[in-house]
């Protein structure tokens, strides 16, 4: 699995959103990224990437596209 | 809710986002649990609260007297309310309603502090939860818990509800909080944890500091000395056994984000002393005095409620 199939399905699996809504998802856009999916989107991330998450990061993480620029410049993960 | 599988997830969202978490899963089962808040919903995590369960939040605005009084009626008519604010209005605003309510008529409420210690940061001394241990200890009857971790807040508040009294849930620590605990485990109120075994010396520590005491306990193994930590969860009631268990040593420590004088400190200190302990106590905690405000880490390091600081007093005092 790519680092983008594993980032995707971490999204679908934890907020239970689709694919197509993937693209400029942003942060309490669906009901279930709330503050409590936020922390379980995050735990996700942390554990299929095998990463630990600074807090400021998590706090940053304000978008699909915005998550995938802190894990890329953060934490070496290459999309 | 799975607690060991959401255990990473918990210790982000921090104490106060797992307590309101906790609360929103147990009160699908148990109609009896009523939220209210002095203005901190969110603070206190409510949010999936009020919306699941809009008839059972109350929001009293920035009054924690009238929470607290309000929650012993609601208590007198067999709910269990839990009421949420910063740890100091809690113990001290709405000191009073809590000493004739809960300590005096043993209603049932549930007082959370939330943020207690330094977790309010820039927010000041005002803010700051540095004596509610103190101030509430005093008080009959009333339960106190300090969980370490998330999952531990989880238990504490499932213990609360079973819990047929008064009790004050001190919350501490920001989010991404240390995790102590990895595996499930047996939580009983007033049954202090061993969190790891040593020879050399104790260190009893309770909240947001029993993870300062394990690094610290740690550190020191590299250099053949030998730290035991125990979790004190319940400061009241303590208990005593755990602390007398050890007094064959000649010195002991208490770490708590809280006031040395009037908290867990003293309350070990008046267990050793009632049983004639001949050795020494050290209690480190916040210090006599109001520093200029900081963020958490610069306010721990101001009362030196570190590792580094852990490690230096044990060195320097075994």
């Amino acid at each position: 699995m790519t680092n983008l199939e594993i980032y995707n399905n971490a999204f679908i699996e934890c907020l239970g959103v689709t694919e197509d809504q993937l693209a400029g998802l942003k942060y309490q856009d669906v009901e279930s990224w709330d503050s409590v999916g936020h922390m379980g989107l995050m735990a996700e991330l942390e554990d299929a990437f095998d990463i630990m998450m600074d807090t400021d990061d998590i706090i940053d993480f304000s978008s699909y596209e915005k998550g995938k620029e802190i894990l890329s410049s953060n934490y070496e993960i290459e999309f | 809710m799975d607690y060991v599988k959401n255990n990473r997830m918990l210790s982000l969202l921090g104490q106060r986002g797992t307590f309101g978490t906790v609360l929103n899963e147990l009160a699908k089962d148990d109609e009896r649990i009523v939220a209210m808040s002095a203005d901190l919903a969110r603070v206190s995590g409510l949010e999936k609260f009020i919306k699941n369960y809009p008839d059972r939040y109350i929001n009293v605005g920035i009054a924690e007297e009238n929470a607290v009084g309000m929650a012993a009626g609601i208590a007198d008519a067999g709910k269990i309310p839990f009421v949420t604010t910063f740890s100091n209005f809690a113990a001290m605003r709405a000191n009073e309603f809590v000493r004739h309510f809960m300590a005096y008529m043993n209603c049932n409420v549930k007082l959370v502090g939330l943020s207690s210690g330094f977790a309010m940061e820039l927010f000041g001394t005002t803010h700051y939860g540095l004596e509610d241990v103190a101030v509430l200890r005093c008080m009959p009857d009333i339960t106190i818990l300090s969980p370490c971790d998330c999952m531990e807040v989880a238990k504490c508040v499932e213990t609360a509800v079973a819990i047929d009294g008064p009790v004050y849930l001190r919350l501490s620590g920001k989010m991404n909080q240390p995790i102590v605990h990895r595996a499930d485990y047996e939580f009983k109120v007033g049954q202090a944890i061993t969190e790891k075994e040593g020879s050399d010396c104790v260190v009893y520590a309770t909240g947001s500091m029993v993870s300062v005491a394990l690094k610290a306990a740690k550190e020191l193994e590299s250099e053949n000395i030998s730290v035991k930590v125990v979790n004190i969860h319940t400061i009241k009631p303590i208990d005593r056994e755990c602390i007398l268990v050890n007094r064959d040593k000649k010195c002991m420590f208490s770490l708590e984000e809280h006031s040395r004088i009037g908290g867990l400190g003293t309350a070990i200190s008046e267990v050793l002393s009632e049983e004639g302990y001949q050795g020494r106590l050290i209690r480190m905690g916040t210090l006599d005095e109001y520093k200029k405000a900081g963020t958490y880490e610069y306010m721990l390091e101001q009362h030196g409620l570190t590792v580094s600081n852990l490690v230096n007093t044990i060195k320097n005092n075994i």
